[in-house]
């Protein structure tokens, strides 16, 4: 907090990086409700803004001081936009840029022939400027501002094909049931899905936002003293406060158990996909974490209620990784299997950032390495699986040695970007995950070899995983039709996505970042080197062998029926109180309707029975009436 | 007051003079009203009442014709007597006397003598009229002699007597029974000019012997509340006209029984009597337009509404206001429960006078005389677009008569 220096820049260029896509998908949203031939054409302003963005995050990247830049706005509530550019922001700034801007090229030509193409530009513009929010945002009220964007463009975005009508666009054998639960789900129920699953855990963090605002009068992560505020919380208080704010990330970066909206969020576009799984969304979960991590800087502060807080994101982490390795192993979905994949690197982003507890400021450098690692990989794997959709009218693995030899450019650009990602030397996410293991390494004396043993499992799983989504696309899976036409653009943005992997090798190589010296020295350590040669023999053996019956399979293939929370239970939970509601509801009906008509009603009869017209009764009754009052009056007047 | 004795000696000789000559009656009753008229609003207003119940009489045939103008004045000269008076003897002479001209006017009818009527109402009076005045001169003894066991019999019996004279609940039997048999235009006096002399007399009673006790404000408040939910329950399921404004008159009754709860607190008195008496102009206009249209089974349509808006209370019509007035002087003497009451039969009221005026609606056949005489009750209702302040000051100055002589 005291490394922060406060700078001054001109507004107008964090108004242009925010409202240049935005604004620039105006045009296409409007023109498309009237003519959707001109409308068409527009596609491509929405990309420009999206363009305008990229430039304007890589002149921050490389020209920009770091520090904070605030402009004021609710000054006395200590409400104020600020900007932070460090040394995380500056390169996922950079990154979400990059990679939106190549993903909305890649949509000028998957999308052309979409019937809703005004709602898919803006929401995928929306998404991208409130990434960008939530990156630069200092200011935890701002942050909210573009993960509530993010929260808001997924469900319009994983529920764009909103008509249900096309069996490419849903999860799952139609269909098919599994005891109560329905294994398959559309467009519509994925949008929904999200958005439900996400407010989950917003509650709770909005909730911590608005507790930390109350205790340190300010909302910007840098400026927070931390330390003070864990011990001024107590250890319980520290538990609560930490659990809450986290469980937006968790949510948000679907670990365990709210993963299931991230696999049925595979009825979105593939564009969207890509995006929602490198560097939007998703990422933006462990991103906060990896923030809030590097100012707080746990390893400085010895409190137990942190210590219990990093531990559990630790083994929540890798637990969920290792979940989502598994199902990817089993999945028959291109998407699906891919979707799985990433929630299991997200586990691992959690639990190297959680590892910085014990070993310092690199592990949230080694997790924010692997995030933008794995990004360019996932985005390229993803504009592949979305390229052969296209190609075969097939959302399922299936492919062999005629689809490698007629789109070998795909089938090559897959081969490296699975045995990059998969941590096979010398490539890429070799030396980062190398450095993962050391980080993971250094907890032996806290929790033994668990966290280790556990990430060569998941490593080992995930490379045999790749090699599976590779080897049943292009060599040995079942014949395919192809249907190949254009693809051009698709092309070359994935293309595009794959040599950045080339580029960050390069920069280890080289030195040019600062941290580059750590991930070599891991990479050369015999046990790292050990792991290389597991995670290579797995991809072979993936890659021989990729399809297995087994009833552990069946059950993984099945994702272990996590999705009985979200359809089963959640529902009947959500039933319960929608009953009794509906009965208290009934009720008052009840009551307002014919309970008080009915007294008021028979009252009204009784009092209008008095009246029977005969002059004897009244006397009798009034003069009766008056005796009894007169006596009593007497009767109190004398005591 | 010596006007008065001018306009009764008017009255007399002009009504004797109208068995010969129907039209002498109404000159001289006109002209005993204006002798009585002064610069108070309030006293104009009741002046208004009288002079519209007078003109309503030319609506009718029947035996008592050029009489009945007499006996109106009557009621009204002693409206305005007890208004100034602070003497008991005078006071509850001008009781009787208010009261006996109804006697025969309930009577009346276009073409016989309803005799049934009569003894049925007149039964009820002479009974309210025997405990009103024992009870009245009770009181003011047992505050002559410190006899606090009489007092509350003395109270008990005034209330009683006024209870059954103006058709308070429980003792309202009579007011649904005759307000459907009678004929509407005798009716619509009864229940309009003859039902002030009652409550004021009342008013300066209770406040002249207050002992300062809660008892009498538990009996008041309470019988007060019991009218107001009779009289709207009542009304609710009732199907005819005239029972609906019966009940009506019951639960209206009740709102003006309420103000005078206030009376233990002498510092609001004025505001409790602005809102009792302006309440009771609210349902005197009321009473008069819709008895009318009664008659004629006819009304004017945006009139009907006006006075069915007014009865229900919403502002700015003259029956919001009076009910203002007496929420306020209840609220400031912490009366809070019969101010709760008050409200809650406000809101219950909206269903029957609108249900009301449904059962005049397309009906526009009435004579010329009764149209104009609904407009300007109608037109009544709407002076209160300002503010009545006057009211207030009408019944400050009246204040100064409160207090009667001898005790």
């Amino acid at each position: 907090m005291e490394s922060l220096t406060l700078h001054t820049i001109t507004p107008i260029l964090w108004l242009a990086l925010f409202f240049a896509p935005i604004i620039a998908s105006f045009p296409i949203a409007m023109i498309w409700q009237v003519d959707r031939e001109i409308g068409r054409k527009l596609s491509l302003i929405s990309v420009i803004g999206l363009f305008i963005s990229f430039l304007i995050s890589l002149h921050i990247l490389f020209s920009v001081e770091e520090g904070r830049y605030v402009y004021p706005w609710l000054t006395s509530l200590g409400i104020n936009f600020v900007f932070v550019v460090d040394y995380l922001s500056k390169y996922m700034g950079a990154l979400t840029g990059f990679i939106a801007f190549i993903i909305g090229i890649y949509g000028l030509e998957y999308m052309k022939e979409d019937y809703r193409l005004g709602w898919y530009w803006f929401f995928f513009n929306l998404f991208t400027a409130s990434m960008l929010l939530v990156v630069y945002s200092d200011n935890l009220f701002m942050l909210l501002i573009g993960w509530e964007g993010l929260g808001i463009a997924s469900w319009g975005l994983i529920g764009h094909w909103f008509r249900d009508d096309d069996e490419l666009s849903y999860v799952g054998v139609i269909d098919r049931k599994v005891g109560p639960l329905r294994m398959f789900w559309s467009p519509s129920t994925g949008g929904w899905r999200a958005i439900s699953t996400i407010r989950v855990g917003d509650m709770p963090m909005f909730l911590a936002v608005a507790a930390i605002f109350a205790l340190t009068g300010t909302l910007d992560i840098s400026q927070i003293h931390w330390g003070e505020l864990f011990e001024k919380l107590g250890t319980a208080g520290t538990i609560i406060l930490l659990f809450a704010f986290l469980m937006g990330p968790f949510t948000k970066s679907a670990q365990l158990p709210f993963s299931e909206w991230l696999m049925t969020a595979m009825t979105g576009p593939t564009t969207v996909s890509a995006l929602l799984h490198s560097a939007t969304m998703v990422a933006a979960g462990t991103y906060l974490f990896m923030r809030i991590s590097w100012y707080i800087k746990p390893w400085e502060i010895h409190l137990p209620g942190v210590e219990i807080i990093y531990t559990a994101v630790l083994f929540l982490g890798l637990i969920s990784s290792l979940y989502g390795a598994s199902v990817a192993l089993a999945s028959r979905e291109r998407k699906v299997l891919l979707a799985a994949s990433t929630m299991s690197s997200l586990g691992l982003m959690f639990a190297v950032s959680a590892s910085s507890n014990w070993v310092g400021e690199l592990g949230v450098v080694v997790a924010f390495w692997y995030l933008i690692t794995h990004a360019f990989a996932k985005a390229t794997l993803f504009l592949v699986a979305g390229h052969l959709i296209h190609e075969t009218h097939d959302r399922f693995l299936g492919g062999d040695r005629e689809v490698f030899s007629k789109m070998k450019l795909t089938a090559i650009v897959t081969l490296f970007a699975t045995i990059t990602l998969a941590g096979i030397p010398p490539l890429t996410a070799y030396w980062v995950k190398s450095a993962m293991d050391e980080a993971l390494h250094e907890l032996i004396p806290h929790f033994s070899y668990l966290p280790l043993l556990l990430l060569i499992a998941i490593s080992a799983i995930y490379s045999a995983f790749l090699a599976k989504f590779f080897t049943l696309n292009f060599w040995k899976g079942r014949h395919v039709h192809l249907h190949l036409h254009g693809g051009g653009l698709m092309k070359l943005a994935y293309t595009l996505m794959a040599s950045m992997l080339i580029l960050l090798l390069f920069s280890i190589y080289s030195g040019l970042d600062e941290h580059s010296g750590e991930f070599l020295h891991a990479g050369i350590a015999i046990t790292s080197f050990a792991v290389g040669l597991i995670v290579s023999g797995s991809y072979i053996a993936g890659f021989v062998k990729p399809e297995y019956e087994s009833v552990v399979g069946r059950i993984l293939y099945d994702r272990v029926y996590v999705m009985a929370l979200n359809d089963y239970i959640a529902s009947r939970i959500g039933w319960f109180f929608v009953e009794i509601l509906d009965s208290f509801s009934k009720l008052i009906d009840n009551i307002t309707h014919s309970i008080i008509p009915d007294i008021f009603e028979i009252l009204s009869i009784a009092i209008r029975r008095i009246q029977d017209g005969s002059l004897e009764r009244y006397a009798k009754m009034v003069v009766g009436l008056a005796l009894l009052a007169l006596l009593i009056s007497s009767a109190a007047g004398w005591l | 007051m010596e006007l008065a004795i001018v306009s009764l000696v008017v009255l007399s000789i002009t009504s004797a003079i109208s068995f010969r000559f129907k039209y002498a009656g109404l000159a001289g009753a006109l002209l005993a009203v204006f002798i009585m008229a002064i610069n108070n609003p309030l006293l104009m207003l009741v002046l208004i009442i009288a002079l519209l119940n007078l003109a309503s009489l030319d609506l009718m045939k029947g035996f008592l014709r050029g009489v009945d103008y007499g006996l109106v004045g009557l009621i009204f000269v002693s409206t305005i007597y007890a208004f100034y008076s602070q003497n008991l003897a005078f006071l509850l002479a001008m009781f009787v006397a208010s009261s006996v001209p109804t006697y025969m006017l309930v009577m009346a009818s276009d073409d016989r003598i309803r005799m049934e009527v009569g003894v049925k109402y007149i039964t009820f009076m002479v009974i309210a009229t025997v405990l009103f005045i024992i009870g009245s001169v009770l009181m003011v003894h047992s505050k002559y002699t410190s006899a606090e066991a009489l007092y509350y019999v003395g109270f008990t019996m005034l209330i009683l007597g006024l209870a059954i004279e103006v058709g308070v609940a429980p003792f309202h039997e009579w007011v649904p029974d005759v307000f459907d048999s009678a004929d509407p235009i005798p009716v619509s006096i009864i229940a309009s000019i003859a039902k002030f002399v009652p409550f004021v007399v009342a008013f300066k009673i209770i406040s002249s012997t207050s002992t300062g006790s809660f008892i009498p404000v538990l009996i008041v408040g309470t019988l007060a509340v019991i009218s107001m939910l009779m009289g709207n329950i009542g009304a609710l399921t009732s199907q005819k006209p005239a029972r609906i404004l019966a009940y009506s008159t019951v639960a209206n009754m009740g709102y003006i029984l309420a103000a005078l709860a206030v009376i233990y607190k002498p510092e609001f008195i004025y505001l409790a009597f602005a809102g009792a008496m302006l309440q009771l102009l609210t349902n005197s206009f009321g009473k008069i337009g819709f008895f009318l249209g009664l008659k004629e089974d006819a009304m004017p349509r945006i009139e009907s509404y006006i006075l069915a808006l007014s009865f229900i209370g919403l502002p700015p019509l003259m029956g919001f206001w009076s009910k203002l007035y007496i929420l306020a002087s209840l609220v400031y003497s912490n009366l809070i429960w019969i101010a709760v009451f008050l409200v809650i039969n406000s809101a219950m009221s909206v269903p029957y006078y609108i249900r009301l005026v449904r059962l005049f609606e397309g009906k526009l056949a009435f004579r010329k005389l009764a149209g104009y005489l609904i407009t300007v009750s109608a037109v009544i209702m709407l002076i209160t677009i300002v503010p009545p302040n006057w009211i207030v000051e009408s019944s400050r100055i009246l204040m100064k008569y409160l207090v009667i002589g001898g005790v």
